[in-house]
């Protein structure tokens, strides 16, 4: 199939990703790598053979004349400016919350800022304080030590090591289309490809989507392959057509890591070490497609500063369009390349202060109550000083310099180092939705339905745990990727990030309405999001079904003597003191005997705080942290209740009756919810080689009570070995040498081993959780970010030298070492 | 302990040929040879040191004078030969166990004379006897570059050297007959480049040392020169102009080959790599330019391409035991029609390994693997295998070498062909390019 | 076009497959995902990098060893007995899964894996290591360099090695006769 092809059949990608699925004939390319044709082989053999013709060919496509690369605006630019009030909890003068961030135009395809004006238009007021930071930074009192650097990092690849694919098959008779794909954003793929066949002269009827178990770091969500399967599903002639890249192909094709450009300027007082002023220029490279590189791009902006409290700052960022490969929410989103920048700087200020790099983080550190750049105060207890304060008193700190020189002697033509890099980092994607069902059977086995996807990071175990606190086991059986939700009736409209109040106000009427389905798996977001209603739609079971089986059973009177906060679970048994303890089989049992709530299904949105309504449940007002719930009665309900179980599972679908959803201001400030972490390492540069051994790293996390240990752990080692393939190893060239001449591979493109990750000599320590009740926090993505900076300024201690641009690559070094 | 057979020299019964006159000659230099003194303190210009690493890199001193792991140009690579081990010796300005206080005479009359400050004679696998043509303001800048450097307190290994050749003296005698002002050209020229090339080529290169044939005392049969030889497991090839033409290489070829370690022709392995990443891709692009016209002549001679296999024989071979292993072994990578994959996988198509009358190296490629490859080759390849890959490879017309006669390599079980492509990260400046469009 | 076809032999997981027809040129893992539907063994990079298409190869001298399939002709296997993942774990005359192995039980008690793409290879690396320990077993404290040694080659994403690498070291330290005491 060509271009023609879907256009003679009105075949186009969802608007999310823009226009040309294939390269029409005679146009200019947007990009490298763009795709220009689908050829679908009837035998596995033929395609096999057919493919080491085609495969690095380069006179299988026709080229035309050369019209050089397209020229386009960029993706998007704002800018983030606050001047703050005289302390950290006192008004701002000017900043995101109160008045908004500033936006671009473009001319000639550059941003241009509006004028300034302290007395115009929020923009103009906006440009009026940015310049009055960039005049004080250019005439900076005596006492300011004001540095201005460029930092850069990669283009890269996720290297999920399932690459992209893409399954299906179309029954032209029942128009009835099947997909079977992996991806992070199920949801997103199940109305994308009814969107595109809905416009198009295909019929279809009934559309079945299969999610698969996968992994993604980002390049499955939102990703474009689903729709080319559905294309070649199309065209496959009715036979199931696997759609599948091989490893040149994922490098090819697949959504890649953005580059980032960061010109940053930072004052600090030279006596106190107070932070002062903070001005950036973000300029990330989003490639051919705008996929979510604006989004991203922002999240990168609005998360440069770091840990820290800065007074003023003004933070202006670009997602530019290239003709690089189009690029996705890598794992990081742009925090972790903004932060990392910042993490350098700061090093190398403390260094020119001659201030302890930790002792003067501690300084600058964001406390609790203190507003972020923009102007908002972060939710909850902020722990980035527990954190500082942690790794400030591990040994692997203190005892560095006597470390160095000991190694140094010892081991001539190595140079030792210990690095620290620390950060905070919202999780969730600021507007998260999610559903869940939780079902009891007659012999108290547990099912648990979810919309979210498993990626790998153990999501599908810690939602089965986390079934545990209300109804006293895991889960027993479990659906994870679940997009049918016939229970529970949810309908969305609008964008959740951009619509006004007023819409969302009179949206918010319909009952069954809510401003997101379902979030994709990302952003760390199944530790928090995904258990909050999981544990809602558990709560409700627990409280309406077996509790009041308790009580029945415990006898007349104890409604009044014992409360549902007494109770514990102790060996599946329900144990209050003074009363028999009931094993969960038996409360089951009595719970769908007496026809009490076995089963409750909720969608839960969230955009840094729950929506949240009234329900009645059987009579009783229930109020709960969702903004959709359906129950189900046991099979001893009486008739008048099983009338109103309406659904195939005989759920009954509740009206909400007061609900509350979110602000739609909370949009512009990220407030959001944070997790701090920081890590130390420990390397010894090789002067002969440049290779840079990582000897030991220590990670300190806090993430509140986790839900399991193991998987927590496991994250931490995880992501770290991504920080370290960032900050030693992976990167791709952007344009014609990368990754879309097809001809990139793993031979290249190095992906950490055991032996680049200290795998024996990592350690790690989660901090106690601030009280039992704290809830888990997302911190897959964010473990990954703070030792990429740690791995760079130890190479600044074992060397002397300041790298600004990742990877640090042994020829990098040895250049440096010359 | 892993040992880079960078260069296995031969030292034969050259002692016997120390005739009294040569000791004489020899004696000279031990009185006036000194072991003490004081610490040289050099400076040079920032340019002159820029030139004297650019310089050093060119003379390759890194390959033997760093070892495998080691730090850097502080010795300690061990060269085996048939009559003991000797040690490369720490270059940097450590006092005690570098040239700390060698003077930029005695660092001269070590790469010009092969004689060591302390008057004893060098062997020669330090190649003084190419860097004698070296000029004397580059050996000063070389030495302004080492004398700049961190010292190192790395110890030099004593050589094990068995008797008689432990005797170092002996060496006088050989230089007499073997130490020439000059190394005759290998082709035919007389341009600048051409030139320049001869001087990078013959002197700071050395490639000879490799290239040319090792008589029976172990000299370069100067005669021969350039037209290959194996000192290790892997054999230099045939780099005269009609040895490099024969098997298909051009100068753009060779530019190639030498900047990025990968050609059309094949890519860089065994003792070759090394040199690539070390030495040659450090090179400017006029000075590699310069290296290919010497290499082959102001006048280069046309490369032959290969001649198509006769049908005949490739009909008579499709049931072959060769090619039934060859698609079962090797076509997974290097392709069913021999293409391999641009950038990951050399084509055998062409290879200019292929290509040589000698099938030595092609059976060490299999055996050991090249580099960060770990082809089945070595694990799962029988010495009748490995003969039948050669002569298929070679359109049957290989004089058949048995792998056993070679024996088995160390073997890298590492995987893929990294260390094959040796691509430089040229890249990453264009990675910057997005941003330095915006004003950056 | 017509394409050469060869006859293939091979015993997987003690069973004998063919004599059958195979397209000349395609990879092991073309057959046993196309062919057999053995769809265990992952494709990885193709380019014989990540290992994630080991599969153990039973030579006649008793020992075993790692063969990556996606660049391994089918051709090879003519004759030869190799195990898949597919009968890594011991099962009853249903097929049903009675017993997973010694690793694969770690790994699973370890939380070793995360997406689980590259299990597969990392379980028959770490079944070849174990059973060459058998055979020549090592001091114990050399096991953790073992272990890594024999890993080295395996590309995960996800789990930074650590829980799979312990797993291993844990099976070989708790399993009689793999180690000798020393270091």
């Amino acid at each position: 199939m060509t271009a023609a092809d879907l256009a003679r059949d009105r075949l186009a990608f969802p608007d999310f990703y823009g226009e040309d699925m294939l390269l029409p004939q005679g146009k200019t390319p947007a990009y490298l790598g763009q795709a220009v044709a689908i050829l679908i082989y009837h035998e596995f053999a033929r395609f096999r053979f057919a493919r080491e013709k085609l495969q690095f060919n380069d006179a299988v496509i026709r080229y035309g004349a050369v019209t050089g690369p397209l020229r386009r605006d960029p993706w998007g630019a704002a800018r983030f400016v606050r001047v703050g009030g005289r302390t950290p909890y006192d008004d701002d003068v000017f900043s995101c919350l109160k008045q908004g961030p500033v936006s671009a135009t473009f001319d000639n395809h550059e941003p241009v800022w509006p004028k300034p004006a302290r007395d115009g238009g929020i923009d103009a007021q906006g440009m009026y304080y940015a310049n009055s930071i960039t005049d004080e930074l250019a005439h900076p009192p005596a006492e300011w030590l004001v540095l201005t650097r460029d930092y850069a990092t990669q283009s890269g690849d996720t290297t999920a090591l399932e690459p992209d694919n893409a399954n299906g098959w179309y029954d032209a008779d029942k128009q009835d289309l099947h997909l079977v794909v992996p991806t992070q954003s199920p949801q997103e793929v199940a109305e994308g490809a009814a969107t595109m066949l809905e416009r198009s002269r295909i019929g279809l009827k009934r559309l079945f989507l299969h999610p698969c178990f996968t992994v993604g770091y980002g390049s499955k969500d939102h990703c474009p392959m689903p729709y080319y399967g559905v294309i070649a599903a199309l065209y496959g002639d009715g036979r199931p057509v696997r759609l599948a890249n091989d490893r040149f192909d994922q490098f090819q094709a697949g959504l890649k890591r953005h580059q980032f450009g960061m010109r940053y300027t930072m004052a600090v007082e030279r006596n106190t070490g107070q932070m002062q002023s903070f001005q950036a220029n973000i300029v990330a490279n989003g490639g051919g497609r705008a996929n979510c590189s604006v989004a991203l791009t922002m999240v990168g902006a609005t998360s440069a500063e770091s840990v820290y409290y800065f007074p003023k700052s003004d933070v202006a960022a670009t997602a530019i369009a290239s003709r690089a490969l189009d690029c996705g929410s890598a794992r990081g989103y742009g925090a972790l390349e903004s932060m990392t920048a910042t993490e350098l700087m700061v090093d190398e200020i403390a260094d020119a202060l001659g201030i302890d790099a930790i002792d003067l983080r501690l300084r600058n550190v964001l406390k609790t109550g203190m507003k972020n750049a923009q102007g908002a105060v972060p939710l909850g207890v902020q722990r980035a000083e527990a954190v500082l304060q942690q790794a400030r008193a591990h040994p692997l700190w203190t005892g560095r310099a006597a470390r160095k020189q000991a190694y140094d002697a010892a081991h001539p033509g190595k140079y030792y180092g210990v690095g620290f890099g620390s950060i905070q980092r919202r999780f969730g994607t600021g507007a998260e939705a999610s559903l869940a069902k939780v079902e009891l059977a007659l012999d108290g086995r547990v099912t648990l339905s979810h919309s979210g996807t498993e990626i790998g990071t153990g999501a599908s175990s810690s939602q089965a745990v986390a079934c545990a606190r209300w109804l006293g086991r895991p889960a027993d059986a479990l659906d994870m990727a679940v997009t049918d939700w016939p229970d529970l009736p949810v309908q969305t409209s609008g964008d959740p990030h951009t619509m006004s109040q007023a819409d969302q106000n009179r949206l918010a009427q319909n009952p069954r309405w809510s401003p997101a389905y379902a979030s994709a798996s990302s952003a760390s977001n199944s530790a928090y999001y995904f258990t909050h209603v999981t544990q809602e739609a558990a709560r409700v079971v627990y409280l309406y079904g077996l509790w009041p089986a308790a009580l029945a059973i415990w006898g007349s009177g104890s409604a009044q003597e014992v409360k549902p906060e007494d109770a514990q679970w102790r060996n599946e048994s329900l144990t209050v003191e003074g009363r028999e303890p009931l094993p969960l089989a038996r409360l089951a049992h009595e719970a769908h005997a007496r026809g009490l709530v076995v089963g409750a299904a909720v969608h839960g949105f969230n955009r840094w705080q729950w929506a949240e309504a009234d329900f009645v449940v059987d009579g009783v007002l229930v109020h709960a942290l969702v903004d959709g719930l359906s129950v189900r009665f046991g099979n001893g309900a009486g008739a008048a209740k099983q009338a109103l179980s309406s659904t195939p599972n005989r759920y009954q679908v509740l009206d909400r009756r007061a609900v509350s959803f979110p602000p739609t201001q909370n949009n512009n400030v990220m407030i959001g919810y944070n997790t701090a972490v920081g890590t130390l390492t420990e390397l010894a540069v090789d002067a002969a080689s440049g290779k840079v051994a990582l000897l030991r790293h220590h990670t300190i996390v806090e993430c509140g009570n986790m839900l399991v240990p193991q998987l927590v752990s496991g994250q931490i080692q995880g992501a770290t070995a991504t920080g370290i393939g960032l900050a030693l190893h992976e990167w791709l060239p952007l344009y014609e040498d990368g990754p879309g001449n097809g001809t990139w591979n793993f031979n290249r493109y190095h992906v950490p081993r055991g032996s680049d990750v200290a795998v024996w000599d990592q350690t790690a320590e989660v901090l106690p959780p601030l009280s039992k009740n704290e809830p888990p926090k997302g911190m897959a993505e964010v473990a990954g970010i703070p030792i990429m900076a740690a791995i760079v300024n130890a190479i600044a201690h074992a060397t002397g030298h300041r790298f600004r641009t990742l990877p640090v690559t042994p020829d990098r070094i040895l250049e440096v070492l010359a | 302990m892993r040992v880079r057979r960078r260069r296995t020299f031969l030292i034969a019964a050259a002692i016997a040929i120390a005739a009294v006159a040569a000791a004489a000659f020899a004696m000279r230099n031990l009185l006036s040879g000194r072991t003490g003194g004081p610490m040289q303190v050099v400076s040079a210009p920032p340019d002159v040191v820029a030139r004297g690493k650019y310089l050093a890199e060119a003379a390759d001193c890194a390959a033997c004078h760093t070892a495998p792991g080691g730090t850097p140009l502080a010795g300690g690579l061990p060269m085996p030969s048939g009559y003991g081990t000797i040690y490369a010796t720490n270059i940097t300005p450590d006092p005690d166990n570098g040239i700390g206080r060698w003077s930029a005479d005695d660092f001269w009359r070590a790469l010009h004379d092969g004689v060591r400050r302390d008057g004893q004679q060098l062997y020669p696998a330090m190649p003084y006897t190419s860097y004698r043509g070296m000029t004397r303001a580059d050996a000063d800048a070389i030495y302004a570059y080492l004398m700049q450097m961190r010292p190192m307190k790395v110890a030099n290994r004593r050589t094990e050297l068995n008797f008689p050749f432990n005797i170092r003296l002996g060496m006088a005698g050989w230089n007499l007959l073997f130490l020439h002002d000059s190394l005759p050209a290998v082709s035919v020229g007389s341009s600048p480049a051409w030139q320049r090339g001869r001087y990078l080529v013959n002197v700071l290169g050395h490639c000879g040392e490799c290239h040319t044939p090792r008589g029976i005392v172990g000299e370069m049969e100067l005669s021969r020169s350039f037209t290959g030889f194996a000192l290790g497991r892997v054999a230099a090839p045939d780099i005269t102009p009609a040895g490099l033409a024969a098997r298909g290489w051009t100068a753009a070829a060779l530019v190639a080959f030498l900047g990025r370690g990968l050609a059309r022709q094949g890519s860089a392995f065994g003792d070759m790599h090394p040199v690539i990443m070390l030495s040659t891709r450090n090179l400017t692009p006029a000075d590699l330019d310069a290296v290919a016209t010497y290499l082959l002549g102001d006048s280069p001679p046309a490369p032959t391409s290969l001649a198509a296999p006769d049908p005949a024989e490739v009909a008579a071979d499709a049931n072959g035991a060769g090619r039934i292993s060859y698609v079962a072994l090797c076509a997974g990578c290097h392709g069913l029609e021999g293409n391999g994959m641009p950038n990951t996988v050399v084509a055998m198509r062409n290879n200019s390994t292929l290509r040589l009358a000698d099938p030595r190296n092609l059976i060490v490629a299999m055996l050991d693997g090249i580099g960060a490859e770990n082809f089945p080759h070595r694990q799962h390849a029988s010495d009748a295998w490995l003969r039948r890959q050669a002569k298929r490879r070679r359109g049957g017309r290989a004089r058949e070498l048995s792998a056993r006669h070679l024996g088995r390599g160390e073997g890298r079980r590492d995987s893929g062909c990294r260390a094959s492509l040796a691509l430089r990260p040229c890249g990453l400046t264009d990675a910057l390019e997005g941003t330095t469009a915006l004003g950056y | 076009m017509t394409i050469p076809i060869r006859p293939l032999t091979v015993t997987i997981n003690g069973r004998q497959h063919g004599p059958m027809d195979v397209p000349e040129g395609l990879m092991m893992i073309d057959v046993l995902h196309e062919m057999l539907g053995l769809t265990g063994s992952r494709l990885g990079c193709g380019i014989g990098i990540c290992h994630a298409c080991v599969v153990i190869w039973d030579r006649d001298d008793q020992t075993s060893e790692e063969v990556r399939t996606c660049i391994t002709g089918a051709g090879f296997f003519d004759g030869k007995r190799i195990r898949t993942i597919e009968g890594t774990a011991q099962t009853d005359e249903r097929g049903e899964i009675v017993a997973l192995s010694p690793v694969q039980q770690a790994f699973l008690d370890q939380f070793s894996f995360q997406c689980g793409y590259c299990t597969p290879g990392f379980v028959n690396a770490a079944t070849v290591l174990v059973e060459r320990l058998k055979r020549a077993p090592v001091p114990r404290g050399e096991v953790q360099a073992t272990v890594a040694a024999a890993l080295e080659t395996h590309i995960c994403r996800c789990t930074g090695y650590v829980r799979y690498y312990q797993a291993v070291r844990d099976v070989i330290l708790t399993t009689p006769g793999l180690t000798r005491d020393g270091t």
